[in-house]
């Protein structure tokens, strides 16, 4: 038997000036592997042209997706419809600014992470066209990579108490990211400059490890263990500062 | 041409380092201390003469007079640094609260629980801590009588399962905040935790039951 | 309006968006990338298999080079492409893979020692040589005569993009995401800007730029079943096409993955078959090795598509309430290669599919994949028709591809392209002044206003944009798709200018405040189907079969009159392109010949007929 779906949809457009946030209800007969991709199109194209919401690669592989689905940040292309139950709500990620309905800016608050982090790699070294590439271990390189699968769809900070409460703390993502550039040899910064960037309050130090970012990675990146590798690094790299600074 | 855009201009603050160390190291001191306190007071078990010989030590050696000081400080400190991340402001307060009810996530009510169990803990733990020191030395039978007189029963009955609660949350945050706990044993370290908070909860109900019926 | 002025405007963030940008930014100039997503959420992002350049690291990418990489590269494009692009681009990949090493990609390396390996389902050995250790590795994909594909597990364009948009921010380059260029800014002569719309705020914004470049990916929306991402709807194209002097090249050159998972169509790597994983029918055999003996599953994708189809046409895929499919066979590979090489595919068939490609087949068929078609430009990237503007990329026909792309030298191109066409855009603008004509900005910015609030007014009529975009697609779906005859294809021309007809009169149904995506769908419609029909009518004029262009009355690839690119254009109120053509390529390094896989019916340029259908 096909289920009738409930949808309540967050819905505000800042830019109406006649629209205030409210829900609006939505039903829909269920089809075989629906997921919120499939729904959500439906709606706009037959109930409500105006509903906001973003989708980009559908494949559960660009991060565009993620909205607060039944009170759990997640990516909606990759949600079927028969995991949830008849009555699903819909909400935009908290923290990030809100655009419009489901739809939120993760571009400024992500470009703005990268620049805090400095995501990039740091050398002195120069590009030579004529020589080989550098060696790298297989291992180390498919480590490397397990980190950076990471699509920056803003789950984990959505996810976190901490993030929800203070605005300047950076969430997992960006340790996440600090991690990878520190397993990676090419990156000359040390221990002591990883530190200025995370040692701190909205930093590493600054979460409480809820691991709400943990649960809710939908590319169930090593979050807790990075966190905890993380701490430990940053918290040794300043009790050695300590007896350097004292002897 | 390499581009280097990073320029250090003032030395890095470790501040927050030292004080997460300080809150994790005063968390691990107090849980060592409840571990001792448990050891302590569930010796009555054994019989009121087992407690007071071991107070009766712990006082000849001072260690209840200047340890029990030294404990309220660390009690203060761990308070003190820990409050940094308890949210005082009621935005703070409703924010963590709807996530909470939204997200149904046991990790983050598990702070909760730790935070508002730590709230209780101070009041009650320094009435307390308070009510014992000033009026050493620690006997059995002053501990059952307190008790036999109803309202520390019921001051006790809420103490205790506050104390345990957030000593074994403590003890499962620290584990994974430190990354003592990884992803594939953390369901381990939490079971633990169930364990240990309800363990610590019976042996001090029993406790109590035995001060109920202590003669006095 | 808010006005930016800048010295290069790149219409897209995408990986050749951005190495354009990084070029331009390197040497100095001031760069902005536009984006309709935030940079990284670009469809680079989702190619998985990686990434071609003739290092010859692996064992068996040795003695690969160059020259190997340009034969593959012809053959693969059935001789469609323009041989000195080619050569530029195969010359140049190696050193652009070890660049994207050194700003910070993870690529898989050459392990020492014995290994094993499946082909054809059946399993060899290898031995990869110790003194490459740690070198970059590279798999095997079709259509090429070595390992050559590096990659990182099977999430190179992610891993790629994000490098890239690290250095992007490293430098300084600002992108404005979601911001989508709906108007080229031009006085028939030069390129000047852009008019764009914040798609946060829904207003109207202008560029203005020196060069411009468009570096918008893809467009394979205009099918219903594609593997592209949803915002490849053809932005660029149609911006170019709308000012009716820059041709699009090879419009009719539309690439058909052969493994789209059914029903989504999302994409699960050729890396499945270049590492060993087969295609299956409904009795669970192989069937590919009967068709091409040689090359089995690796035959390039153009033809692997077609066999996929013909079989399916025989009735011996597996029936489903979504259409027929045949299976993709992954499991001997392995638990250990799947979890490490193969992870997105994995997590692709459990999150959409709810199978265990470990121990389950995948369900799949050909989707439309990859638009050869593209801004027409010389080797340096310089659009025909307008001067200032340039592109690269997917959007771009450079022409590298021809009529058929190989798999992993599109993201390579990408990089490529963008690192030389921004080294021309350098050279352009050294010295280069240009003068805004404020006339011209303001008719453009008009010309947007009044088209925007006859949508929203409905003056131009009701009709529903979601009901023409979903005709516009299934008409190219039916006639224009794997196999194409005259009398569909007439029929689709003829359907086509119909829809074209209809979008016309396209009315919003919301009120189209801000950021309103009806309105973003409404301001492309005309363009969308213009596409489509460009792509209909090139097919319907190629009267031969080249590369992915396969048509069932002309089987025959046919160079005596074919061995050419059709260019379109589109003169403002006509209902048809206007199409011309010119010579491939002017350089011919490797005459036409066979390409030793897929049919091989030829009428040479003397027109002597060789070769013999197989089918
Ligand atoms: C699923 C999939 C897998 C693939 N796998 C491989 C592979 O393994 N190997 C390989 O070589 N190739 C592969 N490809 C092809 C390859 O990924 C693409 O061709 C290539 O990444 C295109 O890059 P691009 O920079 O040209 O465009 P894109 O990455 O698509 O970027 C386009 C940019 O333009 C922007 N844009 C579009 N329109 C507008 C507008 N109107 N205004 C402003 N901005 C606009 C977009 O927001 C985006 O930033 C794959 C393709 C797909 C779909
Ligand atoms: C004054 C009373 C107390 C207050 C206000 C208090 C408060 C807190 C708070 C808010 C936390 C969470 C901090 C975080 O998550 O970052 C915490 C952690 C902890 N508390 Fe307490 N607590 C008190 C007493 C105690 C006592 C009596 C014990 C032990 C017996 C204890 C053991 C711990 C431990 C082990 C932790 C974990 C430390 C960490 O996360 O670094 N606390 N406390
Ligand atoms: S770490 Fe996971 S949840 Fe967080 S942004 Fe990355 S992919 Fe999303
Ligand atoms: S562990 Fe908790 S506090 Fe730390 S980043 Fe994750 S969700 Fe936030
Ligand atoms: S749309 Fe890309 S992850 Fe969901």
């Amino acid at each position: 038997m096909a289920r009738r779906l409930k949808f309540n949809i967050f819905r505000y457009n800042p830019q109406d000036p006649d629209s205030s946030p409210h829900t609006d209800t939505f039903f829909l007969e269920e089809t075989e592997s629906m997921s919120l991709f499939i729904a959500l199109n439906q709606i706009r194209e037959e109930q409500d042209s105006s509903l906001q919401f973003d989708f980009c690669c559908r494949a559960g592989i660009c991060g565009a997706c993620a909205i607060m689905i039944n009170g759990k940040p997640g990516l909606a292309c990759h949600t079927l419809t028969d995991e949830l139950p008849e009555e699903i709500t819909l909400m935009p990620l908290p923290i990030f600014k809100l655009i419009g309905d489901l739809s939120v800016d993760t571009g400024t608050w992500f470009r703005a992470m990268y620049e805090k982090v400095e995501s990039w790699v740091h050398t002195d070294e120069t590009f030579d066209p004529n020589t080989d590439e550098g060696r790298m271990d297989n291992a180390l390189a498919e480590e490397i990579y397990e980190l950076e699968r990471c699509i920056e769809c803003g789950c984990c900070v959505a996810a976190c108490g901490t993030a929800n409460m203070r605005e300047d703390f950076v969430g997992a993502v960006a340790m996440n990211r600090i991690a990878r550039f520190m397993m990676d040899p090419r990156d000359e910064r040390t221990d002591k400059e990883y530190f200025e960037i995370i040692g701190t309050d909205e930093g590493i130090f600054g979460c409480m490890g809820l691991l709400g970012c943990e649960d809710v990675c939908p590319k169930h990146l090593p979050l807790q263990d990075q966190l905890g590798i993380l701490r430990r690094k940053m918290g040794w790299s300043a009790v050695k500062q300590l007896f350097r600074f004292k002897s | 041409m390499a581009v280097n855009t990073t320029t250090y201009v003032r030395s890095p603050s470790r501040t927050s380092a030292y004080l997460d160390w300080l809150q994790m190291l005063t968390g691990v001191a107090l849980i060592l201390f409840m571990w001792s306190h448990m050891i302590l007071v569930a010796s009555v078990n054994l019989g009121a003469g087992v407690m007071d010989a071991l107070a009766h030590f712990l006082e000849k050696t001072y260690m209840a007079q200047v340890g029990g000081p030294i404990i309220a400080c660390i009690f203060l400190l761990h308070f003190v640094l820990a409050a940094r991340k308890v949210p005082f402001r009621v935005d703070q307060q409703t924010t963590i609260w709807k996530l909470s009810r939204q997200l149904r996530h046991t990790d983050t009510y598990l702070w909760l629980i730790q935070v508002v169990t730590a709230m209780i803990i101070l009041i009650m733990g320094s009435i307390h801590m308070w009510t014992v020191l000033t009026d050493l030395p620690i006997q059995a039978a002053k501990s059952a009588a307190r008790i036999q007189g109803g309202f520390w029963l019921v001051f006790y009955l809420i103490l205790l399962p506050m104390v345990e609660l957030h000593v074994g949350i403590g003890f499962y945050r620290i584990a994974v905040k430190w990354g003592f706990s990884r992803r594939h044993d953390r369901k381990k370290y939490k079971r633990f935790e169930t364990y240990l908070t309800a363990i610590f909860i019976t042996i001090g109900l029993v406790t109590l039951v035995r001060f109920l019926l202590l003669k006095t | 309006m808010e006005t930016i002025f800048t010295d290069v405007l790149c219409i897209g963030a995408g990986l050749a968006g951005e190495r354009v940008a990084i070029e331009a930014a390197s040497a100095g100039f001031d760069a902005i990338c536009l984006s309709i997503v935030p940079a990284r959420r670009s469809h680079s992002s989702a190619a998985q298999g990686g990434m071609q350049a003739a290092l010859g690291h692996c064992a068996m990418g040795d003695g690969d080079c160059p020259d190997v990489h340009f034969v593959d590269t012809v053959k693969g494009s059935d001789w469609g492409a323009d041989q000195e692009v080619v050569r530029l681009f195969v010359d140049r990949a190696p050193e652009a893979v070890r660049e994207m090493a050194f700003w910070g990609i993870p690529w898989n390396r050459v392990v020492p020692g014995k290994s094993t390996y499946f082909k054809g389902g059946k399993e060899f050995e290898k031995v990869e040589a110790s003194e490459k250790e740690g070198f970059i590795t590279a798999r095997d994909f079709g259509g090429t005569a070595k390992w050559r594909t590096c990659y990182t597990s099977d999430g190179t364009g992610h891993t790629l993009l994000y490098t890239m948009d690290n250095k992007v921010v490293q430098l300084g380059v600002t992108v404005h995401d979601r911001v989508e260029a709906i108007a080229l800014i031009h006085d028939g002569e030069i390129c000047t800007g852009a008019v764009a719309r914040c798609l946060k705020t829904g207003d109207l914004r202008v560029y203005l730029a020196k060069a411009t470049v468009i570096a918008t990916g893809g467009y394979g929306r205009i099918y219903r079943e594609t593997t592209n991402a949803v915002i490849n709807d053809g932005g660029g194209a149609i911006i170019a096409l709308d000012t009716g002097v820059v041709p699009l090249g090879n419009p009719e050159a539309q690439q058909f993955h052969p493994t789209g998972i059914v029903p989504t169509n999302i994409l699960v790597t050729e890396g499945c078959r270049g590492d060993g994983g087969t295609l299956l029918d409904v009795n669970e055999e192989r069937f590919m090795h009967e068709y091409e003996p040689e090359k089995a599953e690796l035959a390039s994708r153009d033809v692997v598509s077609r066999w996929m189809t013909h079989h399916i046409r025989q009735g011996l895929g597996v029936k489903s309430p979504y259409g027929d499919y045949l299976w993709l066979d992954i499991r001997h590979l392995g638990e250990h290669h799947i979890k490490t090489k193969l992870r997105e595919v994995e997590e692709i068939c459990n999150n959409f599919l709810g199978i265990d490609p470990i121990t389950q087949l995948i369900p799949v068929r050909p989707a439309q994949h990859y638009t050869m078609a593209g801004v027409r430009t010389n080797k340096d990237g310089a659009a025909y028709g307008l001067t200032g503007l340039f592109s690269a990329g997917e959007a771009a026909c450079w022409d590298m591809h021809g009529l058929n792309r190989l798999g992993g030298n599109s993201l390579a191109e990408t990089v490529v392209a963008g690192k030389i066409v921004g080294e021309k855009i350098v050279e352009f603008l050294q010295g280069y002044e240009v003068q805004y004509n404020t006339g011209v900005i303001r008719s453009a910015v008009t010309k947007q206003e009044e088209r925007i609030k006859r949508l929203i007014s409905g003056e131009n009529g009701d009709e529903n944009v979601y009901d023409i975009r979903n005709h516009m697609q299934d008409e190219l779906m039916e006639r224009v798709g794997i196999f194409r005859n005259g009398t569909d294809l007439q029929k689709a021309v003829d359907n086509l200018q119909e829809i074209y007809a209809r979008a016309q009169k396209v009315g919003l149904r919301s009120n189209g405040a801000g950021a309103n995506p009806e309105l973003g769908l409404a301001l492309k419609i005309q363009g969308m189907v213009k596409l489509a029909l460009c792509t209909a009518y090139g097919a319907l004029q190629r009267t031969e079969s080249r590369g992915c262009h396969a048509r069932e009355d002309y089987e025959a690839r046919n160079d005596r009159d074919w061995w050419n690119r059709t260019l379109a254009t589109w003169k403002e109120g006509d209902d048809l392109p206007t199409l011309n053509y010119e010579p491939a390529t002017e350089t011919v390094e490797l005459p036409p010949g066979e390409r030793g896989y897929g049919v091989c019916k030829i009428i040479t340029c003397d027109g002597e007929v060789i070769g013999e259908d197989k089918s």
